[in-house]
């Protein structure tokens, strides 16, 4: 493949992806970083590292959690299935809601005392946004 | 720049510094990630396309690794953040603005060359151009 200018390489992101017209809060599993991503506003954000598992996303315009990124899932999940083996069957229906994802993170920590607000903080968001993800547990 | 299409996964190939020899290598964005981030608004899928190829091909600092087992891709070494101050910022509705102050501006790439994400982060005070937690969250600096 022949390498494009920057301006290309813009002008075709931009023709391919156009934003969705309307804002809705949704999140979703990325097979690349194996983590997923939650989002309740458009606005640019910052992350901000809660702990190993998690980084929250704060609006750069209010600094108020508009988001959230939780790392190594498959990970997660596989530390919790010693623990909680029936916590797979639950999973393998595909779709899994936000907050019991959150709460799941939370207990997954080694110092659960530690920052046990910011995960109250999503948990919140995510049941008022009634988000689900798809995902799997194959990986 | 390239572009596949009709193979298994779609994705877009973009250049980027290879901090290990200086020169240029490539890097993979895949279609379905530009779906997601167009899917957060007008802001971000700018950022994807004049932000990204900014940090990957000019950075002020590409860090290796992750200290912690569970940060780490699930394929294993290779990964990277390519950390810089970009030139512009986005607005919600698009438009360029200037960057925000003691931000920087991180892109994160696997072992497998794959771009998967990208956002700003706050500063570390005594080094603007880097991000807050560098001196820890990351195994090595290559750049």
């Amino acid at each position: 493949m022949t390498p494009m200018s920057d301006s290309q390489f813009a002008k075709e992101v931009l023709s391919r992806f156009p934003p969705a017209p309307e804002f809705k809060p949704f999140a979703i599993y990325d097979s690349d970083g194996d983590c997923i991503e939650f989002f309740t506003s458009g606005d640019s954000f910052y992350g901000e590292r809660v702990d190993d598992l998690l980084t929250v996303y704060r609006s750069q315009d209010t600094r108020e959690i508009i988001g959230s990124l939780v790392k190594g899932v498959s990970g997660l999940f596989r530390k919790l299935d010693k623990n909680l083996p029936g916590l797979r069957i639950e999973i393998e229906a595909g779709s899994v809601k936000l907050e019991h994802l959150f709460l799941l993170a939370q207990w997954a920590r080694e110092s659960p005392e530690i920052r046990t607000i910011t995960y109250k903080e999503l948990i919140g968001l995510a049941e008022e946004s009634n988000v689900s993800v798809e995902m799997s547990l194959s990986a | 720049m390239g572009d596949s299409e009709g193979t298994r996964r779609s994705y877009l190939e973009i250049e980027a510094v290879d901090p290990s020899h200086g020169r240029r290598t490539t890097v993979i964005i895949s279609h379905d990630r530009l779906q997601a981030v167009a899917r957060r608004g007008t802001a971000h899928i700018h950022e994807a396309a004049y932000i990204v190829p900014e940090i990957l091909q000019r950075p002020q600092a590409v860090f290796e690794g992750l200290c912690e087992d569970m940060d780490e891709d699930r394929r294993g070494v290779g990964w990277r953040c390519y950390c810089g101050i970009p030139s512009r910022a986005f607005s919600r509705d698009g438009s360029e603005r200037p960057t925000y102050p003691g931000s920087v501006y991180l892109v994160f790439v696997n072992a497998d060359r794959v771009a998967y994400n990208w956002r700003w982060e706050k500063a570390d005070e005594n080094a603007p151009d880097l991000p807050i937690g560098h001196e820890t969250r990351f195994k090595r600096r290559l750049l």
